[in-house]
């Protein structure tokens, strides 16, 4: 069995006491030198460093001290509104599941516990996973979120989900399309500004590049119900192209206030595209 | 102007055009985010156009359904020409041809058939006259009324070229004709046009009730006579007179006694047929004052076809439709 694998890294220093992949804030055994600290506050006399000793005036004994890795906690929010059931050249709901499965595989091959809260106007307990080590996704959850049809007309069960995060600074994949208002958006960033929060815009090239060149449709919002009669051409479809290069401007702005560029996942996810954002 | 329907209660569909202006009937797709779509004017007007078209076209076939009509009216014409009664003879003898031979109802060259002919050429040169038809064989049969419809006057006469029936008895013809004129104000010059093969006795008060009738009515009359070449002419007295065999020569004497115009034309063959004809056509007119009725219009046609304009725009945004996001 193969999953889809990407790496992740954080430009932070994990506060948790686990011993993992990513650089901590505790000292332990490591790699990272910390410091000399005396010989009395670490009895180690593996660590007794000579060149410090004899530069000392005291001649006191030193040992070194080195930074002990460390675990985060790694989630996933989903955004599971209306608006995730449209189907174009994928279903984002299938996209979602193939995120999730990644990142849980992912977050089990780096040794850290994964966490997934699936939201439309409340927490889906039900597509839920709290968080632990897991060995990648629990089964049966990633067909179940591809199943799913969303009816909700918003997304505010991910406001509530980000008091559920916990304490500890952890990774936060935050996947929607983020089809709702800015100031939403704003909220929802400053719910989630104890985390790294990586958001994941969720597009579907059928929304505003592949859309048919010439015809007369009848669209209808899943969220607000509202309707419109379009006569689509080559004019309209420019001015749509432009209205999505304008929001992703728009997006690209305010999450890099709140302090990451979003991730643009459009049609089909690419691993290596992820592993490439974190480490570029 | 009066309009009435024929079905008013197929109006009550009319309330079926409220439908298209809230149900598109178009297949509804699914759009993540219709807040991010620029706002575009011409689709909105285009959307609001098909939607009253549709309502209308709902509306134009209810009011077809219902059938509109415009009543029939009378209008008033002003004519001039000749007032012309057909007194036609549909007797049997008019179903042989004028060697006096049989030729069974639909042969072209009966004298009924010629004398149709003939007539129709007659009338359609005569575009300013009014015409009026008797047919009479036993009895009379009143066929048209004065009127400068040419066309109904010509497929009339055309009709007439079939089989006739019967017993010529050309007293109660006479008279119909007359009617035609009696109490009517003298407008224009008056003929009776008798076409007939023949003729019989007249009862002595009937031929003193008709002199009456054609004096006061100051009616020319014109005979065609379709004479078969054995049977006696006009001008001649017959050998042994008698009333009841040779009653043709009487009949010409009596209508030279009327006291108005009068001149009989022997036809025994086709081209003195024409001849006769072509003599009666040169007579002076006055113009008359008449009403005809204009049958009732049926407007329905016209919703129809209005709807079907309609259907045209809306068939062409529906083979536009998107039917799913060809992705």
């Amino acid at each position: 069995m193969t999953f889809e694998e990407f790496h992740y890294h954080i430009p932070w220093r994990a506060l948790g006491s686990h011993p993992g992949h990513h650089t901590g804030v505790q000292s332990g055994g490591g790699f990272e030198f910390q410091g000399l600290v005396p010989f009395t506050s670490q009895p180690d006399p593996r660590y007794l460093d000579i060149r410090a000793m004899i530069a000392d005036p005291m001649q006191q004994l030193m040992v070194k001290s080195f930074r002990q890795r460390a675990t985060i906690p790694v989630y996933l929010l989903a955004d599971l509104s209306a608006s995730m059931g449209f189907v174009g050249k994928a279903a984002k709901t299938g996209l979602l599941a193939e995120l999730a499965t990644a990142v849980a595989w992912s977050a089990w091959r780096t040794g850290d516990p994964f966490g997934l809260y699936a939201c439309d106007s409340q927490i889906r307990l039900d597509l839920s996973l709290p968080l632990r080590l897991y060995k990648g996704m629990v089964s049966g959850l990633s067909e179940r979120l591809r199943a799913f049809h969303p009816k909700s007309n918003n997304a505010l069960g991910l406001l509530e989900a980000a008091t559920l995060l916990g304490r500890q600074r952890s990774l936060v994949f935050l996947v929607s399309d983020f089809h709702f208002p800015l100031s939403q958006m704003e909220e929802l960033f400053n719910s989630l500004v104890r985390h790294d929060v990586v958001p994941v815009v969720l597009w579907d090239s059928g929304e505003y590049e592949n859309l048919p060149r010439f015809g007369w449709a009848e669209v209808q919002d899943p969220e607000t119900g509202q309707r419109r009669r379009l006569f689509l051409r080559p004019g309209l479809l420019q001015r749509i192209r432009e209205r999505f290069a304008e929001r992703k401007e728009e997006l690209t702005q305010i999450c890099v206030r709140h302090g990451r560029e979003p991730f643009f996942l459009v049609d089909r996810f690419d691993p290596d595209a992820m592993t490439r954002y974190f480490y570029q | 102007m009066s309009f009435a329907f024929a079905h008013p209660w197929a109006l009550l569909l009319a309330l079926l055009a409220i439908i298209p202006l809230y149900k598109s009937g178009q297949k509804m797709l699914t759009y993540s985010c219709l807040a991010l779509l620029p706002e575009d004017n011409l689709s909105l007007w285009i959307d609001r156009g098909l939607r009253f078209l549709a309502g209308l076209a709902a509306l134009l076939l209810a009011l077809g359904i219902a059938e509109p009509y415009l009543r029939e009216q009378w209008v008033e014409k002003t004519g001039t020409g000749a007032h012309i009664v057909l007194l036609v003879d549909r007797s049997s003898s008019m179903n042989e041809n004028f060697s006096g031979t049989y030729l069974g109802g639909t042969a072209h060259e009966s004298k009924s058939a010629l004398a149709s002919k003939l007539m129709v050429e007659f009338i359609d040169r005569r575009k300013h006259d009014f015409f009026a038809l008797v047919a009479f064989s036993a009895t009379p049969i009143y066929v048209l009324p004065l009127t400068q419809d040419h066309e109904a006057v010509r497929s009339a006469v055309l009709a007439l070229g079939g089989r006739g029936h019967g017993i010529t008895n050309i007293a109660p013809g006479l008279a119909m004709a007359l009617g035609h004129f009696s109490g009517q104000p003298v407008t224009g010059s008056r003929i009776v046009l008798l076409v007939s093969d023949g003729a019989a006795r007249m009862e002595p008060e009937i031929a003193e009730a008709l002199r009456q009738q054609f004096q006061d009515n100051q009616t020319a009359l014109y005979w065609i006579y379709l004479r078969n070449p054995k049977g006696g002419k006009l001008t001649e007295a017959p050998k042994n007179p008698n009333e009841s065999t040779t009653p043709e020569y009487y009949l010409h004497q009596y209508f030279h006694s009327l006291g108005v115009p009068y001149q009989a034309f022997e036809a025994d063959n086709t081209k003195a047929l024409q001849e006769a004809i072509a003599k009666v056509e040169s007579l002076e007119n006055r113009p008359l004052t008449y009403r005809e009725k204009l049958p009732r219009q049926d407007l329905s046609g016209l919703c129809y076809g209005s709807a079907l304009i309609c259907w045209i725009g809306l068939l062409a945004f529906q083979s536009l439709e998107v039917k799913a996001w060809n992705i």
